[in-house]
């Protein structure tokens, strides 16, 4: 007991502070409170519909609206999140105070990356919870595939999360992090394109192409698929209590632990000897 | 009298983009800094203080030479570590915590837990007077209380060995007393206190020993009493007269706080009490008192500094 709350007692702790201070944050509650309000909208939209339409043509689009607003706004708390909390620490020199203690720096980053976890899952889960609420009120069935989407997209953000957090740490201001998460949720998500383009650039055998098809190829062997966590089709065409289909879940949840470990370590590598 | 910490040819180098521009920020630093004593840091901006202190945390790591802190080489234990506060100059403290939050976070990074922690969370803000405030929101805080919280997570597992910088700069002048009673105070307790600061006159008041760094060089180090002994004569007169006073400046004596045709004289080192006697003669001074004259560590400093860049630039 001694020896695990000497390990990770350390770690809870920061990551109790980081969701804390974290979650103050005015751009983060900007963006939550602007997902929130999309959310919410999105079932004022149907009623501009033409009532001649397909009947359930206004569910879909909010369903759409909704769980496109989950993902990007999602995102964009995610890579702002991951992106500056140990840039603000070094500036605002907390860094210091937390380091010279007896906190190792492992201990520190996965404390670090605790909290930014925490801080994805309760905003998802507010703006998952909103949109649940809303399904429910309107179709009177439980939206349980909306559970699994929330659940995989989580796993989605915690991908991008850990390479952010990467970037993050060899960073001292979070722009380049930013940009760098950015990134990668982009191309991520762009992975079967990378394929296309392999295919495509490879075809005319001239220098530029091949080089381009090879880093096309090389990109798509090292970036996550991210397209893979989501069901958003199954989603709006479905039905709320459908179980999900064409995804294997506990495969879909080792990929990206699988995934985050190695971005968790690639921050590790990049902060165990830097001077701050 | 114990050695805490021990550096031995301690170098730093930061290395640039461009072969050429790396910076040498700290060379061949040899220091040794004793138990139970208060030891004031010093140095022009730039002169490699924060960067030593950082090294002796193990927040950046040396080019070469060794860093030895009670008696181990392995400065990044937990062991060390727990016997080490540190302070950092103009540190941020969260707004949205109360000042034994604040105590407990940083408590809780120490290991502390339940009662234990309680019971040093309580300890370590009556030592630092903050009782009336500690559960009062961190953004209602004056500077001089920020400080005093940011002491106090310094102290809050009971250290062997305080690491502050800048610990009183921007505070007021009851701020500042209060704070240097309360370092007094640490010392009493048998802690020993590294003091990094501009603020010559509080580190004058307070230190036992000083060291004084110019560029990454150790210029300096001793007890106040080794480095401070050098005196002058210090004479007030009266009667003096313009032609008196160019004349005495021609032999290199000082005329301070003159009022009308009374003055402070500062005689050079070289001149004895009977020389300023005979000068006074000399000169139909009318001779007030005559007095010595301790150099202060501000002065030191600035010889020390002077001298220091002045032997830099004939090098180049």
């Amino acid at each position: 007991m001694t020896f695990l709350s000497s390990v990770f007692g350390g770690p809870w702790c920061i990551a109790v502070y980081t969701y804390r201070e974290g979650i103050r944050r005015k751009l983060l509650i900007g963006f939550l409170i602007l997902s929130l309000f999309v959310i919410f909208g999105s079932s004022f939209i149907s009623s501009f519909l033409d009532p001649s339409a397909e009947t359930d043509i206004d569910l879909k689009l909010i369903k759409d609206i909704c769980v496109t607003a989950i993902a990007i706004f999602g995102a964009l708390i995610t890579v702002y999140i991951s992106a500056s909390v140990v840039p603000a620490e070094m500036e605002t020199k907390v860094i210091y105070t937390v380091l010279s203690k007896p906190v190792r720096r492992v201990q520190y980053l996965l404390g670090k990356f605790q909290g930014i976890q925490l801080i994805i899952l309760v905003n998802l889960l507010l703006m998952g919870g909103l949109f649940f609420i809303a399904l429910y009120m309107r179709q009177g069935i439980m939206p349980t595939l909306l559970l699994w989407s929330i659940f995989l997209t989580y796993f989605e953000f915690l991908i991008i999360s850990a390479f952010t957090f990467a970037v993050s740490c060899a960073a001292t201001s979070p722009l380049v992090p930013t940009l760098g998460g950015l990134f990668i949720y982009i191309t991520a998500n762009l992975t079967e394109y990378l394929k296309d383009v392999e295919h495509r650039a490879g075809q005319t055998g001239q220098f530029f192409d091949n080089l381009i098809g090879k880093i096309a190829s090389a990109l798509y062997s090292i970036l996550p698929n991210l397209q893979n966590f989501s069901i958003k089709m199954q989603i709006v065409n479905g039905q709320p209590n459908d179980p999900p289909t064409d995804v294997l879940i506990p495969w879909l949840v080792l990929y990206s632990l699988v995934y985050a470990l190695a971005g968790f370590s690639c921050a590790y590598l990049v902060f165990r000897r830097k001077e701050v | 009298m114990t050695t805490v910490i021990r550096t031995t040819a301690l170098n730093k180098i930061y290395e640039g983009a461009f072969r050429g521009q790396d910076v040498h920020a700290l060379k061949d630093l040899d220091l040794d800094i004793r138990q139970g004593e208060i030891f004031g840091y010093l140095g022009p901006n730039g002169s490699g203080k924060t960067t030593t202190i950082k090294m002796l945390l193990g927040l950046l790591f040396p080019t070469s030479g060794k860093i030895e802190i009670l008696g181990s080489e392995s400065i990044d234990s937990a062991t060390v570590k727990r016997n080490i506060g540190y302070l950092p100059e103009g540190a941020y403290y969260p707004d949205f915590l109360r000042g034994e939050e604040i105590l407990a976070y940083y408590g809780k990074l120490y290991g502390l837990r339940g009662k234990e922690l309680k019971k040093r969370v309580d300890e370590t803000i009556e030592l630092v007077g903050m009782q009336h405030a500690r559960k009062r929101l961190l953004r209602g805080y004056s500077k001089g209380m920020r400080q005093r919280i940011g002491l106090a997570q310094a102290l809050i597992s009971d250290p062997k060995i305080l690491i502050l910088d800048e610990p009183t700069t921007g505070l007021d002048p009851i701020a500042r007393k209060e704070i240097r009673d309360l370092l007094l105070q640490l010392r009493e307790q048998g802690i020993t206190l590294l003091i990094s600061s501009h603020e010559l006159l509080e580190v004058e008041m307070i230190s036992d020993r000083v060291a004084i760094l110019f560029e990454g060089v150790l210029q300096k180090i001793g007890s106040m009493a080794e480095l401070l002994t050098q005196r002058e004569l210090s004479m007030t007169v009266d009667h003096l007269s313009e032609s008196s006073v160019s004349d005495l400046t021609d032999k290199g004596i000082q005329v301070e706080d003159r009022t009308g045709n009374r003055a402070v004289l500062r005689l050079p080192f070289h001149m004895s009490s009977y020389d300023g006697v005979e000068m006074c003669k000399a000169h139909s001074l009318n001779l007030l008192s005559i007095s010595p004259r301790r150099e202060t560590l501000e002065e030191l400093f600035v010889r020390i500094v002077s001298t220091a860049s002045k032997a830099r630039e004939v090098v180049q």
